[in-house]
């Protein structure tokens, strides 16, 4: 094997890795409960949506192992699940949450548009999108829990939480 | 006068309820689940994470409690850092933090679910009145240090705040049932269940009976040996109308009988009997909350006669009303800065015909706030003010002969209090907390107005044992630096050096009984609760805990505490925490869960100390309470929804285990639990 092909599928293999890595790094049942402290708190089955980008292994391995959780349940109401591709967004009409999967950040500002018109709570692993202020709210694990809200997107969706919990977060 | 301010009180109160005041509501069941760690109202009055206070706290989880051998709210606290647990008799206890423990302890401000159940007719805590059974436990939040600032009188030297489980989570069933040796028996239930829509019921009552502990050869002769008891019933309705605004209604009836040391060392069996009502609503708002809430408490104390302690009928009954509105509002400054501010109508009175006059009351009117600053990430302030004004009372015509005069008891005074804290967050996993604070005790009704006739004393008129109704409050300022440091993912460290100081304690006479002649309505000896001095305690306080592998979990502390004290003779007035305050405790946790099975396993050590009781001469004395090491253990299996336990208490019934004159013993018990 060529050294050069040796490298090309160690690199593939890398992203492979990484990929399903970053897919554990969304801590779904802390994203689930965070829908509970929505203001007002929704409940029965809750519309929401998987955004991912086909093709791309990382959002691809995200949105499977978002799927693959089975019924999530936040407070009153249970999250009923669809993908959509991030290339027909118009696939968020009627969804009041929407998890966000890596991998997608050339499409942050087209998502974060999309969600602000039809006030979706948007929710990632993928900090940067929430720093940007394009999701509303981002989880990481790692040391502790850390859930991180952006107040600009927040207000651009017309997204409201309980002071209690926005006490207990960190607001950007 | 006086009903014009308790219509005042009623208007404000109302008026909170009308403009939805009231306002954080903290589910922290679901908060805890969220964050990964649980979370607390208790230090500023807005919801923190336990790991992000500004002061030294230690919250007790559901699962702790469910895994720990202890059977009471007493007997899970002692084997934290700082606490004296002191079981005087079986079921007598008090609790105090950072030393300074006494019969009938004051300082210590205990709450359910933030309405105070701390007894203001003696200043202390019954813990077999609080109205709470241990599977409807939430959480226990222990905040070490004056916390006057937040809460007001009485939160001295702590704030202890057992949150009960909320009603909102569907139909449910939890029973529990025990039996022991030395005729223990305990049984519990907390049910709740949905009435409609937004609108949810919890009831949970109970029954707890065991025998006397036998007294010491040292000790005068025992009063008849009766069992303790209580009993218990509460109930709860949540409304929750709109997903922003949260309406509780709750109500409670307590029933305790017990064998008591009371602070004159006199034993006697008492009867409390406690009724509590209240509303509490709170409302969410974009900019923060409110939080409104009118409660009232009512006591029914019969305390025995004499030492026999036998004739309940016979002896001294009081009455004691305390009716509270409260309201606050939490302000979110900017992205997390918070504001909160608070206003506070207290009444308390105390009826009885052993009292100056037929009631003796106060009304405090407070006013606080607290601001909580981030200029960084790594760095908060938090400042909490109060202002608390209280003007004392009394009505009905004095009884005669007196030891005081009606204009005594015409009093205002306004006192202010104070906690500041800096936390700062060293690197991702340490932290520096510098804190410190002033908070005051006020004098207890008994203090300010008791009058009862003691002896008789052969050739002596008669002989008072009176309150001092212009006893100052006890001031308690406190400091403390600590440090915690995650020393591997699964291993915590918190080390904490803290400072307290008291004073103008109060005291009971000693044993010399000091008499001062009064004329007041003819001619009477007179014996006081008076202000004796000050005392200190500084100490040094190291916690870890951690995990081993997936199935066991541990904990150590260690508690240094030096004591030193500018007080009367023991004989004049009988306090003093350097002999009663133990200088070394330390305690070792050991839990085992795996499927099935759990067991977890306390070691507890306690060096000796000399607690007050009536020596073999009938006489208030000092005597040794040997240093003791205790060992605790409980083993669970679960069959389904079936738990059956085995607990051993004090398995190598070391004598000096509870604190008490009274030497301690080894008990065991078996228990049951359902959970639907």
């Amino acid at each position: 094997m060529p050294v050069q092909k040796f490298w090309s599928v160690a690199g593939i293999c890398v992203a492979l890795v990484s990929s399903v890595a970053s897919a554990a790094d969304l801590n779904l049942p802390v994203a689930t409960r965070v829908v509970s402290f929505l203001q007002p708190p929704p409940g029965g089955v809750i519309p929401a949506a998987i955004i991912y980008m086909p093709g791309n292994a990382a959002s691809e391995a995200e949105a499977a192992s978002i799927e693959r959780a089975g019924p999530l349940v936040a407070g009153k109401g249970t999250l009923h699940l669809k993908r959509v591709p991030v290339s027909a967004l118009s696939g968020l009409a009627g969804v009041r949450v929407a998890f966000v999967t890596s991998g997608l950040r050339d499409s942050q500002a087209q998502i974060a548009a999309a969600a602000s018109r039809q006030s979706i709570l948007t929710i990632t692993s993928d900090l940067s999108c929430v720093q940007a202020g394009r999701c509303v709210v981002a989880i990481s694990s790692v040391p502790r829990v850390q859930i991180t809200v952006s107040r600009a997107a927040s207000k651009a969706a017309n997204i409201q939480f309980g002071s209690a919990f926005l006490m207990l977060v960190k607001e950007i | 006068m006086r009903s014009c301010i308790q219509s005042a009180g009623l208007s404000l109160a109302a008026t909170l309820l009308a403009s939805a005041a009231g306002a954080q509501a903290v589910d922290y069941a679901a908060l805890q689940e969220t964050i990964g760690e649980p979370v607390t109202t208790s230090v500023t009055g807005k919801p923190q994470r336990a790991s992000e206070t500004p002061a030294s706290i230690e919250i007790i989880t559901r699962d702790q409690i469910a895994q720990s051998p202890a059977h009471d709210v007493p007997g899970l606290l002692k084997t934290y850092a700082g606490m004296d647990v002191n079981r005087w008799t079986a079921g007598q206890t008090d609790v105090a933090v950072r030393g300074g423990v006494q019969t009938f302890n004051p300082s210590l401000l205990v709450l359910v679910d933030g309405r105070q159940v701390y007894l203001d007719h003696y200043g202390m805590t019954d813990w077999n009145l609080l109205g709470v059974q241990l599977e409807g436990i939430q959480q226990i939040e222990v905040v070490r240090g004056p916390a006057a600032a937040l809460f007001g009188f009485n939160a001295a030297s702590a704030v202890i705040n057992i949150i009960t489980t909320a009603a909102g989570q569907g139909r449910s069933l939890t029973a529990s049932a025990e039996l022991g040796t030395h005729g223990y028996d305990r049984l519990s239930a907390v049910a709740t269940a949905p009435l409609a829509s937004g609108l949810n019921l919890r009831i949970a009552g109970g029954h707890q009976r065991e025998n006397e502990r036998s007294f010491s050869v040292n000790q005068a002769a025992a009063p008849a040996s009766h069992p303790v008891k209580r009993d218990e019933v509460a109930a709860r309705v949540e409304a929750d109308p709109d997903g922003r605004t949260r309406i509780v209604i709750n109500g409670g009836y307590s029933v305790n009988s017990q064998l008591e040391l009371l602070p004159t060392q006199i034993a006697t069996r008492q009867r409390y009997e406690a009724v509590t009502a209240g509303i509490r609503a709170d409302r969410d708002t974009a900019w923060g909350g409110l939080t409104g809430r009118v409660y009232a408490n009512w006591l029914d104390a019969h305390f025995g006669a004499g030492v026999s302690g036998e004739t309940l009928s016979d002896g001294l009954n009081l009455k004691n009303r305390i009716f509270v509105a409260q309201g606050s509002a939490l302000v979110r400054l900017g992205l997390s800065n918070v504001l909160r501010l608070g206003l506070e109508y207290r009444n308390n009175r105390l009826d009885g015909d052993t009292l100056f006059s037929p009631r003796i009351d106060y009304t405090v009117w407070s006013a606080s706030g607290m601001i909580d600053l981030h200029p960084t990430e790594q760095v908060a302030f938090t400042f909490a003010g109060r202002v608390d004004r209280l003007g004392l009372g009394s009505d009905g015509a004095p009884r005669l002969p007196a030891a005081n005069v009606q204009q005594d008891f015409d009093r205002q005074f306004v006192r202010p209090s104070f906690n500041a804290a800096a936390l700062f967050q060293l690197d991702s996993a340490s932290q520096l907390r510098v804190n410190g604070g002033l908070g005051y005790q006020i004098p207890s009704l008994i203090d300010l107005g008791l009058r009862l006739p003691i002896g008789p004393f052969p050739g002596l008129p008669t002989v008072l044992l009176a309150g001092s109704p212009k006893l100052q409050p006890v001031a308690v300022w406190s400091g403390e630096v600590g440090y915690n440091r995650s020393l591997s993912d699964s291993t915590k460290l918190d080390v904490s050096l803290f400072y307290t100081s008291t004073r103008n304690a109060i005291a009971s006479p000693g044993e010399a009984l000091p008499l001062q002649v009064s004329m007041i309505g003819g001619l009477s000896l007179v014996t006081r609760f008076q202000r004796d001095g000050n005392y200190r305690t500084m100490g040094a306080e190291v916690s870890l805990d951690g995990t081993i592998g997936k199935y066991v979990r541990w904990r150590a502390n260690y508690t240094y505490t030096d004591t030193d004290q500018q007080l009367q003779p023991i004989n004049v007035l009988a306090l003093s925490p350097r002999d009663t305050t133990a200088r070394h405790k330390a305690n070792v946790e050991l839990g085992y869960s795996r499927d099935r099975w759990f067991a977890t396993s306390v070691i507890r050590y306690t060096s000796g100390t000399h607690q007050f009781a009536d020596n073999v001469l009938g006489q208030i004395a000092l005597l040794d309470v040997r240093r003791a090491l205790a060992w605790d253990q409980k083993i669970g299996v679960r069959f389904g929804k079936v738990t059956a336990t085995v607990t051993g208490e004090n398995i190598t019934a070391a004598s000096g285990a509870a604190g008490s004159p009274i030497p301690a013993d080894r008990r065991f018990l078996a228990g049951v639990s359902l959970k639907l």
